[in-house]
């Protein structure tokens, strides 16, 4: 689960949550309990992915995340779980 | 191929098994499982290839649907075709997903392993959708891939190489249209042809993984269900699925069960992380096909982030929302009315038409009052059942539902529920019916429960009539701070006790009895499309169906039940009254016969006949065993304010609450009363109390009784769907009791806090 060192330098490892809407990233690390880490991998959450945070919504949370192609709503608390580094 | 034994039982099977001509041997229907992601157009192909020739059933033990039907093959045979719920992995997290991984690897109770799986693939997300085929390729058995959607998959830019695709599986790959039906021949001669099992693609495990899953391949059995299948995959999915005692697990030997335990334990030893290593391995693999076999020409169409950015905006968004919601909810009460009306008169016209046909007395009362009037109570829930289904169904094709979820899950959260658990308890205002089947949108059990427990407080049609009656006779219509009529107010706190009450109990709820980790909540948010009238119809014909069929057939028992406690046994009084009656009707009949001339006459005499029915529907009530457990009862009611009478109709009102207005005309003995008949309203208000000479019923009582009616579970059809909606007794006893016990602590303190302020 190495990242990928070109992206690594163009910011600092952020918590996926954190992002502004509209902003993209690469997925770094995956951390919680097991199922739920296999689970959120399962869905394409593995390190190197590119993720684009379309928005959030109208009361800040959940958000709507795009991610191979799929647009994805999780919660913040979940999105905290995924490290990833902005682009 | 084995021949399961429970075939001939199995409850999918629409017609006896075809029997094999020379050997006089059942032979078994090919079986094909269609099987892809949630909105690839899986169900959509369903319906087409299966026309209306499709059954819905439940699997045993558990309320996930299970839909079949028949396709005819180019061949002239006939397959059967199973729907599984769509799944985004073989690695199951919800009841629907253990049913795929158990029909796919054969291990389902009542349903045989699949001769073939028909994995459906949308192909303008691609990427993500070919994590299941890979885990299905896996499993080693034949597989045909229909890659739907390709026509919007060109308008959007992309070109997705079939042949390539079917090369890397070794599996036949067919672009399809299920929305123009292009490419539908070849699929079907496809699901024709034998198939050979798939070509397992290569994958990257971390060798430690390997030498875990190696042993466990040899332990497994050579006979059984799980034979015919990759040792590999079985091995992984056993290693996989975190259950201990599933379905997967029992279908296996005893030592091989400690095996995979102990194995789990030292991989979670030596290597932490070892679960994601197969979706790390398996979106290597995809990222190469993917990068092999697709060509994106144009960018990305904009068209749904256009639609998106009203339909989600922060303050439009919501706008939307509400007013979409406000023309279901009017619909299910102004549409849904008239048609429920006109069901009302048609099933009393049925009563009118058939009661001279049959002798005066027991026989012709039950037929009338027990069955017709029972079923006739099933029927009009159909049109709010099927008007709020035509709006799912609607929301849902139209990928509208996981917006509305979007939008709702922030404020749904405060009591402990998703996003998802709003459109059921919205509904539940209509009729709380229709609202606990829309649960079935709620993936997370947990919360299907906690929503179906609380959608009953909301005051649902039915409570109107009662709380109509009440206000109109104990409320006085004054206005409060000059602008607000006190009637309306007291109508809109009942409404607003409703949903307190709701969410102080999933409050509880979710903190005791179904507290549990908070489940991922993770809803994909689907491309806006054109609903498919086909799809929508077929769900509100299957919902409505579904109602009639398994909910009235409870009902209907119940009524007859209730009929019995209310007609017997037999008052002494009512036999001569019954004699009188026959002979009015008689007269009525040959009255009627002589045309024109005796109109004023066949009028007086039917009348006076009614009269004599009221007549003897008071008196038999009186002393039935209805009217028993009403005096029986009034000792626990009575701190409530409520006397026998009321204890009757509190009775009575499990059949449906709006039911209680006509009980509390049957008891006052009144002829026909609906909740604006001033005579009911009247003798209600002046209804005195035989010892005391006092008036019986204050509004104190009256508020009481409304409390009483906010909360208490008294609709016998509800409980009949919590049944089959939970699949349990336990439920629908539990609400029951629990609502039940809550309308009496809270009109208790009502009436008796009311007392105490001297306002009784």
């Amino acid at each position: 689960m190495t990242p990928r060192p070109s992206r690594q330098a163009r910011g600092a490892t952020r918590k996926l949550g954190e992002l502004e809407a509209g902003a993209r990233a690469v997925v770094r690390r995956v951390s919680g309990a097991p199922e739920l880490l296999h689970r959120l991998m399962e869905l394409g959450f593995v390190p190197g992915t590119t993720v684009t945070l379309v928005r959030r919504a109208p009361m800040g949370d959940p958000i709507e995340l795009r991610l191979r192609g799929t647009h994805f709503s999780i919660r913040n608390s979940e999105a905290d779980r995924i490290d990833v580094d902005p682009i | 191929m084995s021949i399961p034994s429970d075939l001939a039982t199995a409850p999918l099977t629409l017609q006896e098994p075809g029997r094999h001509p020379e050997h006089g041997r059942r032979t078994r229907r090919k079986l094909i499982a269609i099987a892809g992601g949630p909105n690839c157009g899986k169900s959509t192909l369903f319906n087409k290839l299966t026309g209306l020739r499709q059954k819905v059933a439940n699997y045993p033990g558990v309320t996930v649907e299970k839909k079949a039907g028949f396709v005819p093959l180019p061949s002239g045979r006939t397959v059967e075709v199973l729907d599984l719920p769509g799944t985004y992995s073989l690695r199951p997290g919800s009841p629907d997903e253990v049913v795929v991984r158990d029909v796919l690897l054969g291990v389902q109770a009542s349903t045989p392993l699949p001769d073939l799986t028909l994995l459906v693939l949308d192909s303008t997300c691609l990427d993500r959708q070919l994590y299941l085929c890979m885990q299905l390729i896996e499993i080693g058995r034949p597989v045909v891939i229909a890659l739907n959607m390709m026509d919007t998959a060109k308008e959007e830019g992309l070109e997705v190489d079939a042949a390539l695709l079917a090369r890397a599986f070794g599996a036949p790959v067919i672009p399809i249209s299920g929305r123009t039906g292009s490419g539908m021949r070849e699929l079907l001669l496809a699901m024709d042809r034998e198939v050979a099992p798939p070509r397992a693609v290569t994958r990257t495990l971390p060798e430690p993984l390997r030498a875990a899953a190696d042993p466990l391949t040899r332990m497994l059995p050579i006979t059984g269900p799980l034979a015919s299948l990759s040792r590999f995959h079985v091995a992984m999915a056993l290693l996989l699925d975190e259950g201990e005692d599933d379905s997967l697990m029992r279908a296996v030997p005893h030592p091989l069960r400690r095996e995979v335990l102990s194995l789990r334990a030292s991989l979670d030893e030596e290597i932490p992380e070892w679960r994601s290593h197969e979706p790390i391995g398996h979106y290597r693999t995809i990222e190469d096909l993917i990068r092999r076999s697709t060509l994106r020409l144009k960018p990305e169409t904009s068209v749904r982030e256009r639609i998106d950015r009203v339909l989600t905006h922060r303050v439009l968004g919501p706008i939307l929302f509400a007013a979409l919601m406000a023309v279901i909810f009017q619909s299910m009460f102004l549409w849904a009315t008239p048609i429920m009306n006109a069901i009302d008169a048609g099933v009393n016209a049925l009563g009118r038409v058939l009661a001279p046909l049959l002798p005066a007395g027991p026989i012709r009362s039950l037929v009338v009052d027990g069955a017709i009037a029972g079923v006739g109570a099933v029927v009009t829930f159909v049109p709010q059942i099927a008007i709020l289904f035509l709006f799912i169904a609607l929301m849902e094709d139209s990928g509208y539902l996981a917006r509305a979820a979007f939008i709702m899950d922030r404020l749904m959260r405060g009591v402990g529920l998703s996003g998802r658990a709003f459109i059921p308890l919205l509904s539940s205002f209509a009729c709380a019916i229709p609202g606990i089947m829309a649960t079935r949108t709620i993936d997370n059990r947990r919360d299907r429960l906690t929503t179906i427990l609380i959608a009953p407080f909301m005051s649902c049609s039915a409570r109107l009539p009662v709380y109509a009656l009440l206000i109109g006779a104990f409320i006085p219509n004054r206005m409060v701070l000059g602008f607000l009529s006190l009637p309306g107010l007291v109508l809109f706190s009942l409404y607003m006790m409703g949903i307190l009450a709701a969410v102080l109990v999933a409050w509880v709820l979710k903190r005791t009895a179904l507290r549990g980790p908070r489940p991922l909540y993770v809803m994909e948010l689907p491309p806006y499309r054109v609903p498919s009238w086909r799809s929508v119809i077929l769900t509100v014909r299957d919902r409505a169906g579904l109602f009639v069929q398994k909910a009235g057939t409870v009902i209907l028992a119940v009524s007859i039940v209730l009929w019995f406690l209310a007609s017997y046994p037999k008052n002494a009084e009512v036999k001569p009254l019954e004699k009188r009656l026959e002979a009015v009707e008689h007269g009525a009949a040959a009255s009627a016969a002589l045309g024109v001339g005796a109109k004023a006459e066949t009028k007086a005499l039917r009348a006076e006949a009614a009269q004599i029915q009221n007549q003897i529907a008071g008196v038999s009530l009186r002393d039935s065993f209805a009217g028993r457990a009403g005096r029986l009862i009034e000792p626990a009611i009575a701190p409530l304010g409520f006397d026998w009478k009321i204890g009757i109709a509190l009775l009575s009102s499990f059949a449906a609450r709006e039911v209680m207005v006509s009980t509390m005309a049957t008891v006052y003995n009144l002829g026909d009363a609906d909740q604006t008949s001033v005579s009911l309203r009247e003798k209600l208000r002046h209804a005195e109390n035989p010892k005391t000479g006092e008036r019986a019923y204050s509004p104190l009582m009256a508020v009481s009784l409304m409390v009483f009616f906010v909360l208490a579970c008294q609709c016998m059809s509800t409980v009949a769907v919590v049944r089959r909606e939970t699949n349990s007794w336990r439920w629908p006893i539990f609400m029951v009791l629990m609502m039940n016990a809550l309308a009496w602590i809270a009109s208790f303190a009502v009436f008796q806090g009311g007392k105490a302020l001297g306002l009784g």
